[in-house]
């Protein structure tokens, strides 16, 4: 224990002997962070909310495709929306190109008419894959919108062509039919008020909350683009940092301590227990710094402390892995560097892992980083204990299989004489 | 310091190991004994498995057969006792530039088991020993490479080890570190210590070691005191040439000569022995009368570099 304690302490000494360097390390996170928050807005004031630009091809002359069609006359919508219209798809997808929108909505001939006879319908969305993850947000808006009129469309059961005759103003002389059609529709959504009725309540509130107080209940963009960027900063720094003990191979100070009366296994993990100091260090510092610049909130100090740790043990397991692997401290950097960004495209550290093929997306749960981000992305959006205890669980899985092969990994390469 | 009884066993036995990298095969069956108080050479070019020896012996390398014993335990034990009665000075500086030589100091002393008191007049000796007290709290970074080399030295002596290794410690050196290193030597060996000394410094081997063993191509050519080796050459002179040779003429030219010896052809030079100053005076007449075109003509006393020129066919060049 004193020996691994006097290995450590040499790295912590050489760590604060060359400031310089360690604040160098320690700013890639702070910097891409930055960058980011430059590129998409910072931390969500009103005027930093992210407007969803979209373009809508209605094909539909009736009341559900106007309803849809003109989302933006709602005045609470209004500020999130910037809705352009086209005739038809060719010059739907000639607008998504040139405006730069997030998707295109296509509403088809028929459509209200459809719904209302019972049949299938379908709404078409063309995602913009340029616009970053607004693409992601307008998808998610329009099948939410789809499952608002499923529920409606199956309340109607059999009433749909009554109800067409209506909207096309015909069939209001028999008023003591239109009346009995008013209660049993009235009847039909007593039946699923709980599921219905509070919705509507809740947004009515909502909006009144939201004028009490403009920065809550509007989303804060830096909730889920601050973890994904921090994790990928982390990545970085643990390589950086277990890039020394190529350093210290190439320098000879690695055979010279093997050639003292210590074993490898207590120069390897002395290694990797200073690499994940800094990493902690690091964590700390980006938590503390996402929490004061991004506004980001990070919840529970335990559940955090503990899906910190862990996370800071994946990295440093997985900067362990790849540096017995590698030769030099070269391709250390461009192995690594390759795996933080394969990771962190697959993982969801820039768009949700949601806009990959489906077939991806099973990779993407194999990566550390989806689960690293799920963890804080969770707890900044006010998640505990039992939101993140699954992650934790799993991140403590793969950091302890990722430091023991990385161990072993690098133990025999030592006993083969390439370390 | 080592104690009487020390003094009289072997303080380290290499025997028949073998280590290859892959296919490479490195060391193939070197033996040789280093006594108390004994400074043994290693001797070869770079590549012969000079270091590769150093590593097996200093516990780092596993050899794939025999053994390396330091004072009867073997140096690869997993308890570390073995090694933790060895200093070892590798090859590169392996010293940490951001901290101070005193820094440095401490931190290999710790890992030897030294602490408190002990551990700070240990450095204090150390740094004393090869003069850089003055320097003690300068980053080595600052350090000129002489001054490095000598520091690289006190690293290994911090913990007073009763065997030293050193690969190499005066590479790329300028004359007077390297005098200081080689005193520094030569005093560890005097009050007991036992020296494995690897370079390809002839010269330098010449003047520091005892006992030599030649190594090349991972085997041991030949070991023995400077004396026994140079007796390998014979007693009288060496003839070196330097000009347009044709190796087999020289041959046929060697062999008119009575009591000549060729030894070798490499590149523009070759090299004779002669039995004695006539038959080295008809070598010379012999060479003068061939028409050769000669730029140089030197005869010497037979040196480690003839020996090794012998049982080589080559140079050691540094």
């Amino acid at each position: 224990m004193r020996t691994l304690a006097t290995l450590v302490l040499k790295d912590v000494r050489r760590r604060f002997a060359d400031p310089a360097a360690l604040l160098l390390n320690l700013a890639i996170p702070l910097v891409m962070a930055g960058m980011m928050a430059l590129a998409f807005g910072g931390r969500g004031d009103s005027q930093k909310t992210p407007v969803l630009h979209l373009v809508v091809v209605n094909q539909d002359e009736g009341p559900i495709g106007r309803a849809l069609g003109n989302a933006q006359q709602n005045p609470e919508a209004a500020n999130r929306l910037d809705i352009k219209q086209a005739k038809e798809r060719g010059e739907g997808l000639t607008l998504l190109r040139e405006e730069g929108a997030a998707a295109l909505v296509l509403i088809p001939k028929d459509f209200s008419a459809d719904l209302l006879d019972g049949k299938d319908v379908e709404l078409e969305v063309v995602k913009n894959p340029a616009a970053s993850i607004m693409p992601v947000i307008a998808q998610q808006g329009v099948e939410v919108a789809a499952l608002y009129i499923s529920i409606g469309a199956r309340l109607l059961d059999g009433r749909g062509p009554r109800i067409a005759e209506l909207f096309e103003g015909r069939g209001w002389d028999d008023t003591v039919a239109v009346a009995a059609l008013v209660t049993e529709l009235y009847q039909r959504v007593q039946g699923i008020d709980a599921l219905l009725i509070p919705p509507l309540v809740e947004v009515k509130t909502g909006e009144q909350e939201a004028a009490k107080d403009a920065d809550k209940g509007r989303p804060n963009f830096m909730i889920w683009m601050f973890p994904g960027v921090m994790i990928m900063g982390l990545l970085f720094t643990a390589n950086t940092q277990m890039r020394d003990l190529l350093r210290e191979g190439e320098i000879g100070t690695l055979r010279r301590q093997l050639a003292a009366p210590l074993g490898a296994v207590q120069v390897l993990v002395a290694k990797i227990v200073s690499v994940s100091a800094v990493v902690a260090l690091a964590t700390v510092l980006l938590l503390l710094i996402g929490r004061w610049a991004f506004g980001v909130t990070w919840g529970p100090i335990l559940p955090l402390a503990a899906a910190s740790a862990v996370i800071v043990l994946a990295a440093t397991g997985f900067a362990a892995l790849v540096f017995s692997l590698v030769r030099t401290e070269r391709q250390g950097d461009a192995f690594g560097g390759v795996l933080v960004m394969l990771m962190s495209l697959l993982g969801g550290s820039f768009f949700p892992p949601q806009v990959i093929p489906s077939w991806m997306q099973g990779i993407s749960r194999m990566t550390l980083t989806y689960w690293s981000h799920g963890a804080l992305r969770d707890l900044a959006s006010g998640g505990g204990w039992d939101k993140v205890q699954g992650e934790v669980a799993v991140l403590a899985i793969i950091g302890l299989v990722l430091t023991l092969t990385g161990l072993v990994a690098l133990r025999r390469r030592h006993l083969r004489g390439t370390l | 310091m080592t104690t009487p009884q020390e003094s009289r066993e072997v303080a380290l036995r290499v025997a028949d190991i073998r280590y290859a990298y892959g296919k490479t095969v490195a060391v193939d069956g070197v033996s040789f004994d280093v006594r108390p108080g004994e400074i043994f050479g290693l001797l070869g070019p770079n590549g012969a498995g000079k270091t590769t020896t150093i590593s097996i012996v200093s516990g780092i390398l596993p050899p794939a057969s025999g053994q390396a014993l330091i004072f009867g335990q073997d140096a690869s034990g997993g308890s570390g006792r073995a090694r933790a009665r060895m200093g070892v000075v590798p090859q590169d500086i392996a010293l940490y530039e951001e901290l101070s030589a005193a820094e440095n100091l401490l931190f290999w002393g710790r890992l030897y088991g030294l602490s408190g008191g002990a551990l700070e007049d240990a450095v204090r000796r150390s740094l004393d020993l090869v003069g850089l007290a003055d320097r003690a709290k300068a980053r080595v970074k600052t350090y000129s490479g002489g001054l490095k080399r000598r520091l690289n030295l006190a690293a290994a002596l911090v913990h007073s080890p009763a065997l030293l290794l050193l690969d190499e410690p005066t590479v790329g050196i300028d004359p007077q570190a390297r005098l200081r290193i080689l005193d520094v030597v030569r005093d560890q060996a005097r009050n007991g210590c036992a020296v494995l000394y690897t370079s390809h410094y002839l010269e330098e081997a010449e003047q520091i070691c005892e006992r030599l063993a030649i190594i090349d191509h991972g085997r041991v050519l030949a070991a023995g005191t400077v004396a026994e080796l140079r007796r390998l050459v014979g007693e009288g002179p060496v003839v070196r040439i330097r000009g347009a040779i044709d190796g087999d003429g020289l041959r046929a030219l060697a062999a008119r000569c009575p009591g000549v010896s060729f030894l070798s052809a490499d590149g523009d030079s070759a090299s004779f022995s002669a039995r004695d100053p006539d038959a080295c005076s008809g070598l010379v007449r012999e060479l003068f009368g061939s028409g050769l075109k000669l730029d140089d003509l030197r005869v010497q006393e037979p040196n480690l570099q003839s020996v090794f020129l012998k049982l080589t066919g080559r140079e050691l060049r540094d």
